[in-house]
């Protein structure tokens, strides 16, 4: 008993029975069922997984040829390129608006965080419904306004952007609020310090604000790429890939490969595979920036 | 001089308020029209030209969703599920990230990208294989089912390890001085300092749990087993939709969630109290 | 004394009146689990209905229902792990992708009251595959025209003359468009694979055929498919279709003339109070057809024989007509306008006073019923999938042409024979 409680607390010891459950869990129920899918990415195996052929590196060269996947990680590109440094930036920029405490802001942040607590398939058919080009209560105004009747979700080139705000719409208040709180525990002394030294609001953002946040700042940023690169319910929802693909991102294509069409497990885990590899690679570069900064 | 200086400062704020609400009608907006929408008659919804206040207020559309799903037995499966899986995953995750962000140990980097590489792969691919553990392990159709697998979460992971890296560590070798064990300054010195990001990590958590829809319909069969959202994706058929249920489900599933968040937000400002004592 | 003898003779009586129900339900109470995707309006009534078999049935049979708004994932990851339920209500089709979790049920016509004859040949046909019967059917899915009375007043057009021909369509579809008001004369949806097959084989028959020994794509130089795609573009071009994805609501909403789609649409219509007419999709150079979906009954191989029984014993519930000559069937067709699978809902008086129903089922009986495919050619969910929505796609939104866009069509198709040859 005695030894167990020095493992516990000693400092060289300790950090390993702090991340002991985590590792466990997720060796268990995200590592193992992730080599598994991964492991299939070279066999040709229905959805329900009773028969498997050994393919090698089919499903992989199958992938770069099919014009669809390729398409799927180009939109998948944009809709990163488009979502994420609003995500990271804006809602930084909001947070610091209202991170102070007082009734107005308290206001202003729990109306933020509203979409967050809706449900993703009554936002995406409440967009869906109020963005329709002909029944739509958005474009009916837009209309009245002089602005023409625009086809939100039926125009390529223009949905992706559509959708974009959407995922924006639905999530930027919870990188809101986690700024907030990062930004609440910086020490008010330092600001009052700052102030005494005639520095302004901006000049405080950048010299105090931002340098403070940064572990959250990498955070948001890392988690909001692995999440805009596996974008997959509010498309699913709003316009399942339409019009002409110019929506479909590769998770959404992986899913109909996966379940609807040929139901081909193989070929929609090599997707997987490769997804896997972008998100990776960029991660451990973000990682390794991260990690600079933190020394 | 200092007039100007005034001026300036008063002009900024009104920016800023005018920006903060613009966003918030943006949001707003489309959310009420959601919650309005509840209360009319499918007609009504689906009309030419589009209306933003009901024109006959009804309460029909509750009817059909108290009709059609046992609220109170979905609403309790709901609970359990975001509640179980909130209380587990607040204590593993914030463990975790504190390892990360206070200590140098062998293997952290390692254990740190594994940790990152679970959220790399869509839910959608391991979901299969994930099944056939927690059916091997027989929590199929339980409610430790529903809750262990989605305990830790990388994600949270790495954000309580943001909120602790803003922690001095100076707090840690003044409790080590005192004699404290490594646990003792876990529980009772860091983490009441990083009591904003356990809040925002207790909310999130019981809001995903709450809204997710595949998770519990696969790994339970029965409809006793349920959750609301489950329940409330009854109104969405494949061919056809029925608006105003759906939307009145999303209004009564929305109002816990947002009172959560409310008295949340109190917390916050304790949160900020103690933390600036100390700092 | 008195009372113990009293007491006595009452357990005695009560044990004696016990017996002949006792040995009716013989069986041990069972409880069967019942796996379906009828999410919308129609599941309020699927739910009433089994709760119906539960409280009625004398057999301790309780049926537990689950509908689920995701049921490919649910049964594929149930397969997985070789569990699942008792029984499902599916499209026929779902025997090619999951084939090998169902059970013959050929024997449910030895083994309950139901006889074979009373069902239509051609819908238990797309039920079975060689000797084996996967699916007892439960619903006959055709689709269907829908034309607004109103917009044809509108438009100085004769409400009860809906179009027969599709040349009429268009030229109807040009005079029903009021732009003023925003509405549309054709309700032809780019993101409606279903719709766009039922009418597109009409034009141009099926798209995969059966040619000596092997299967045969036909896209490519199909002339009814040229032709129904140059249509379907001059329409949008000329604005009397929108390019929209969800036309149904426009439906609903009364901002556009004319339709198709299942039965479901009639349900849109009635709670949106339009004044509508029913009838069936007209026919092209294809020559007659009644392209249906039969959904029906299946059972699990992980259905032990009791459970197996007791899902038989709702099987035929379901199909059997009480005293007044009602069944569940007939209930359930009468309500959601889906038309009879057996004789005797055919010949049932108040199916035939039906409005809804006497519409849909003008259609030729000895019309073929295949619906874009041959009704046994296992590649038809990627056919309607990924063919049929890559080929409209690129019709409405891309430079490509009609034939350039079939051409594409024909070579996505013949490698989905491929796998099947």
């Amino acid at each position: 008993m005695k030894r167990i409680m020095k493992y516990w607390n000693q400092p060289s010891t300790s950090p390993y029975v702090f991340v002991a459950p985590s590792i466990i869990l997720l060796l268990m129920f995200s590592v193992i069922p992730l080599l598994t899918a991964f492991g299939l990415s070279l066999f040709d195996v229905p959805i329900t997984m009773n028969k498997a052929d050994f393919v090698g590196l089919e499903n992989f060269t199958d992938a770069f040829k099919d014009r669809r996947f390729i398409n799927s990680l180009k939109i998948t590109a944009i809709f990163t390129l488009l979502e994420v440094p609003i995500q990271v930036i804006g809602a930084l920029i909001v947070g610091a608006l209202v991170s102070k405490n007082n009734a107005r802001n308290n206001f202003f942040r729990a109306i933020y965080f509203l979409p967050v607590v809706c449900s993703a398939t009554a936002i995406g058919i409440m967009w869906r419904m109020i963005l329709h080009s002909n029944i739509g209560f958005v474009t009916a105004c837009l209309q009245t306004m002089g602005l023409g009747r625009i086809n939100f979700m039926n125009t390529p080139g223009l949905t992706i952007f559509v959708v974009s705000f959407i995922s924006v719409w639905r999530s930027f208040g919870i990188s809101a609020v986690i700024y907030v709180t990062a930004i609440q525990q910086v020490p008010s002394s330092l600001y009052e310090a700052a102030q005494m030294d005639g520095a302004g609001p901006i000049r405080q953002f950048c010299s105090i604000t931002f340098p403070s946040v940064r572990p959250t700042f990498w955070y948001i940023l890392m988690t909001r790429f692995a999440g805009a690169l596996q974008i997959f319910d509010i498309i699913y929802i709003t316009t399942n890939g339409g019009p002409n693909y110019t929506t479909e991102s590769t998770v959404t294509y992986i899913y109909s490969r996966a379940f609807s069409s040929s139901s081909s497990m193989g070929y929609a885990s090599a997707m997987s595979v490769i997804l896997f590899g972008v998100i990776m690679v960029i991660t451990i570069m973000m990682y390794r920036r991260m990690n600079k900064e933190d020394a | 001089m200092i007039q100007s200086k005034n001026a300036i400062s008063l002009l900024m704020k009104s920016l800023i308020f005018i920006i903060l609400t613009v966003l918030a009608l943006l949001v707003l907006v489309p959310v009420i029209w959601m919650c309005l929408s509840a209360f009319k008659t499918e007609k009504e919804i689906i009309s030419w030209p589009p209306t933003f206040i009901p024109h006959t207020l009804t309460l029909l559309n509750f009817g059909d969703v108290q009709k059609r799903i046992d609220i109170l037995r979905y609403i309790m499966n709901s609970v359990i599920y975001a509640g179980g899986t909130t209380a587990l995953a607040v204590v593993v995750n914030s463990m975790a990230g504190y390892a990360y962000a206070f200590y140098d140990f062998k293997g952290k980097t390692g254990l740190f990208l594994i940790t990152l590489a679970t959220m790399m792969v869509p839910f959608q691919v391991i979901m299969v294989p994930l099944f056939l553990v927690v059916f091997k392990l027989k929590m199929y159709n339980s409610y430790w089912g529903l809750i262990i697998p989605r305990v830790a979460v990388a994600g949270s992971i790495f954000m309580m390890r943001a909120a602790f890296t803003g922690i001095p560590k100076e707090l840690a070798e003044a409790a080590r001085i005192d004699g404290l064990g490594e646990q003792g300054i876990f529980w009772r010195i860091m983490l009441p300092q990083v009591k904003p990001a356990i809040i925002t990590l207790t909310i999130l958590s019981i809001n995903g749990s709450w809204n997710d829809l595949l998770w519990p319909m696969i790994i339970t069969s029965s409809t006793q087993m349920r959750t609301l959202a489950n329940g409330l994706a009854l109104f969405i058929g494949q061919n056809t939709i029925q608006y105003g249920a759906a939307f009145a489900g999303a209004l009564i599933s929305l109002i816990p969630m947002f009172v959560l968040y409310i008295f949340g937000q109190k917390y916050f400002v304790e949160g900020m109290a103690s933390s600036g004592l100390k700092g | 004394m008195k009372k113990k003898v009293l007491a006595l003779g009452m357990a005695a009586l009560m044990a004696a009146s016990a017996m002949p129900t006792m040995s009716v339900a013989a069986e041990e109470p069972i409880t069967i689990s019942f796996w379906n995707s009828f999410t919308g309006a129609d599941g309020d009534m699927l739910v009433e209905l089994v709760d119906k078999f539960n409280e009625e049935n004398e057999d301790g049979i309780t049926v537990d229902m689950d509908i689920s708004a995701d049921f490919n994932s649910q049964l594929s990851t149930a397969f997985a792990a070789e569990t699942g339920p008792t029984m499902i209500l599916s499209s026929s089709a779902y025997r090619f992708t999951y084939g090998d979790y169902l059970q013959d049920v050929s024997d449910v016509f030895d083994k309950t009251t139901l006889d074979k004859s009373d069902f239509i040949q051609s819908y238990l046909d797309y039920c079975s595959d060689g000797d084996k019967t996967f699916f007892v059917p439960f619903q006959v899915v055709g689709y269907y025209m829908y034309w607004n009375k109103d917009l044809f007043e509108a438009a100085g057009l004769d409400p009860e003359t809906p179009p027969t021909t599709w040349e009429e369509w268009e030229s109807m579809a040009e005079q029903l468009k009021d732009e003023s008001k925003n509405v549309y004369g054709s309700g032809i949806s780019y993101d409606y694979a279903y719709q766009i097959a039922h009418i597109m084989q009409r034009f141009g028959g099926l798209a995969v055929t059966k040619d000596g020994d092997a299967w045969k794509a036909n896209f490519a130089d199909n002339e009814g498919y040229t032709e129904f795609l140059n249509m379907y573009k001059t329409l949008i071009d000329d604005q009397a279709n929108p390019v929209e994805a969800d036309t149904d609501s426009m439906m609903s909403a009364g901002q556009v003339g004319m339709t198709v789609g299942g039965p479901w649409v009639t349900a849109g219509l009635d709670t949106a109070g339009v004044n509508y007419g029913i009838g069936l999709i007209p026919q092209g150079a294809a020559g007659d057809m009644n392209s249906v979906e039969v959904l029906g009954f299946a059972v699990t191989t992980t259905a032990s024989e009791e459970e197996k029984a007791a899902a038989y014993k709702f099987i035929e519930w379901w199909n059997t007509a009480d005293e007044e000559g009602s069944s569940p069937a007939l209930e359930w067709s009468l309500a959601n306008g889906f038309p009879a699978y057996t004789y005797s809902v055919q010949e049932n008086e108040e199916y035939q006073a039906s409005p809804k129903l006497s519409a849909m089922s003008a259609a030729n009986p000895d019309a073929p019923t295949d619906f874009i495919v041959d009704s046994n050619f296992a590649g038809i969910n990627s056919i309607i999938s990924d063919v049929i929505p890559e080929m409209i796609n690129s019709v409405a939104f891309d430079s490509a042409s009609v034939e350039e866009a079939l051409n594409t069509a024909q070579e996505k198709a013949d490698e989905i024979v491929a796998e099947y040859n």
